[in-house]
């Protein structure tokens, strides 16, 4: 039971109060880019899901069972980007291959997602949070991918809304969505020490 | 960028000074805005995230440059990939030996200066198709103007969340500080702002 | 045969760039190491050393002793000039207002008063729990002040205090205003660690009444 609680927590905490995105400036690039209409936002989102998962699971057995057993910890973060860019290829090709319906909706964002800081973001943090268990590195990769997804969601229906708003020249595009985002973070600061 | 056959003096400053404002790689190009964000609570760490990223910058556009005529195409981002990654481990090395409290402070963001898009960008728009000199020189006016906007960025929020600059007082002690501009909230309005500023400066001299 | 021929006609500057890149941070990496695993030693000495100012070096006194629910810190003895235990230092942890807080704490030789503490690392909301970090007696931020000197046992976080009550030394603790969450966690991260702590250093007859 014990164990349970420490994984609901562990994903809650990841998805609401160390929100990926509004406290830890993570995936900003995609998050600008493609959040203008939501079903592109969703899309990207579960490509992201997808990909922090299997990257997040796939790095961290790669940090403990064989980098940190040879004592080859310096080349950590070579083998982590090239782990991220295997995964993304080999996540491409199985979904074109065997889910071709999934990978007309959100296939053409799988390419970008190498250069997501969010991934590698997240394989370092899960790395620097010391995280003893493969389980808890499985639902920590989860959650992120649903946290990111979620904060791209929000945005996309704030700016579908804004599209119709009188916003100054120029402001229009990037500035104002990051003022949008710098509120949203404001807001999701109201949920820190939700759990001690 | 150029041909081959004659860069002169004139490309050479126009490459330089393009970093510094035309092409300024966060606020014409909006590149590398997880660094920007995360790491500008402060002059200091911003400062050393910017000099970190001008060494990677020149090191991998080095690399690049000669390597230019030998790659590979389908092979040629996994290349500048790897190169990156090596460079910026061993930035991280130099770090956490000679500064290691600002290391600490910087935290994670050390290593994604791998996935900033500025390098990789670089590496594929400029210095893959450019000779040595004219590489370095792009390097060197992309990272000075990563590292200026940094240092705006960043003296901005530490001015009004502490009351000094690079940890000297400036403000007097009758102000009082802004808090939410070291938080998130801070970091993602003072850049929005910042951008609409460049944006109507742009476009008054356009 | 032609298909090796072809692949490694096709990646060979991949294959030497990367046994190139992997010299070149071999190489940094040994000529850095020992530098960087210095640093790391010297950071928890100079906390330790800002806390016991007297102290020449720290001896590793009970290594891994089991606080409850399965951390282990270790216990490090001062050693004065005369090569006397002048005090202990250890190195608690705990969850704080956000995220997990780390403090040195050091008690005196004799283990009966708290020295002090310092934040090793901390998140704290800044200008309100991040003042648990800061140390300057007199002003009006007087949270860390009020440990120097206070009975080494369980401490008690009080939220009212006029300045007598902050100024007498003993185990209440007014808390920070506005930063109640953060007072409470260094509080309970002392309650916690103290107890066995003591326990374990009177058990191996590490502290001894001519200390």
């Amino acid at each position: 039971m014990d164990m349970v609680t420490t994984l609901l927590l562990a994903f809650i905490s990841i998805v609401i109060i160390n929100n990926l995105v509004f406290t830890k400036f993570l995936g900003i690039c995609p998050y600008l880019g493609v959040s203008g209409r939501i079903d592109m936002a969703f899309g990207m989102g579960m490509a992201v899901t997808f990909v922090v998962t299997l990257s997040g699971t796939m790095t961290w057995m790669i940090d403990n069972w064989i980098l940190m057993k040879l004592g080859l910890e310096v080349t950590r973060y070579v083998c982590f980007i090239l782990v991220i860019a295997g995964a993304v290829q080999l996540v491409e090709m199985y979904v074109r291959k065997f889910f071709p319906s999934l990978y007309d909706s959100f296939g053409i964002f799988l390419p970008l997602i190498t250069t997501n800081c969010a991934i590698l973001g997240l394989c370092l943090f899960i790395n620097l949070w010391e995280v003893d268990s493969l389980i808890e590195a499985v639902v920590l990769s989860f959650g992120a991918g649903i946290g990111f997804t979620m904060a791209i969601c929000i945005m996309a229906g704030i700016r579908e809304n804004l599209n119709l708003a009188d916003v100054p020249d120029c402001l229009k595009g990037a500035p104002i969505t990051l003022i949008t985002a710098g509120l949203l973070a404001l807001a999701f600061m109201g949920f820190a020490g939700m759990i001690r | 960028m150029a041909d081959e056959s004659q860069p002169t003096t004139a490309l050479y400053k126009q490459t330089l000074l393009a970093g510094l404002w035309r092409e300024n790689p966060v606020f014409r190009l909006l590149l590398g805005m997880c660094p920007t964000l995360a790491v500008t609570a402060a002059v200091k760490p911003a400062f050393t995230m910017g000099c970190c990223v001008i060494f990677v910058l020149v090191c991998s556009n080095i690399i690049v440059s000669l390597m230019r005529n030998l790659l590979k195409p389908h092979l040629r981002i996994l290349m500048f990939t790897l190169t990156i990654a090596t460079f910026v481990t061993i930035a991280d090395l130099f770090l956490k030996a000679f500064v290691p409290r600002m290391s600490e402070t910087l935290g994670p963001y050390v290593p994604l200066i791998i996935v900033n898009c500025i390098i990789i960008c670089r590496a594929e728009a400029c210095a893959s198709k450019n000779p040595l000199l004219v590489s370095i020189i792009d390097a060197l006016g992309m990272g000075a103007g990563f590292t200026l906007t940094l240092c705006v960025l960043a003296s901005i929020r530490e001015l009004l969340s502490t009351g000094m600059i690079f940890e000297v007082q400036v403000m007097p002690d009758a102000f009082v500080p802004w808090a939410a501009m070291s938080m998130p909230v801070g970091a993602f309005i003072t850049l929005g702002l910042l951008l609409g500023l460049v944006n109507i400066i742009s476009r008054s001299r356009s | 045969m032609s298909k090796i021929k072809h692949f490694i006609e096709q990646s060979w500057l991949l294959i030497v760039a990367s046994f190139a890149f992997g010299l070149l941070i071999a190489v940094a990496d040994a000529s850095l190491d020992a530098r960087i695993k210095q640093n790391e030693k010297d950071k928890l000495n100079n906390m330790m050393k800002s806390l016991i100012a007297d102290a020449k070096d720290f001896q590793l006194a009970i290594d891994q002793v089991q606080i409850e629910d399965a951390t282990t810190t270790d216990v490090y003895k001062a050693v004065g000039k005369d090569g006397a235990g002048i005090g202990f230092a250890f190195v608690g942890a705990g969850g704080g207002f956000a995220d997990k807080i780390k403090l040195v704490i050091a008690v005196d030789g004799r283990c009966e008063k708290f020295l002090g503490f310092k934040v090793l690392s901390s998140n704290e909301t800044p200008g309100f729990g991040s003042k648990i970090a800061i140390d300057k007696p007199d002003s009006d931020v007087d949270f860390v002040d009020q440990f120097k000197g206070a009975p080494a046992g369980e401490v008690e976080l009080i939220k009212t205090g006029r300045l007598d009550v902050i100024r007498k030394i003993d185990s209440q603790i007014v808390a920070i205003s506005r930063a109640t969450v953060s007072s409470e966690a260094v509080v309970r991260i002392f309650n916690t660690y103290t107890e066995e702590i003591k326990k374990q250093l009177q058990q191996k007859g590490l502290i001894s009444d001519g200390g």
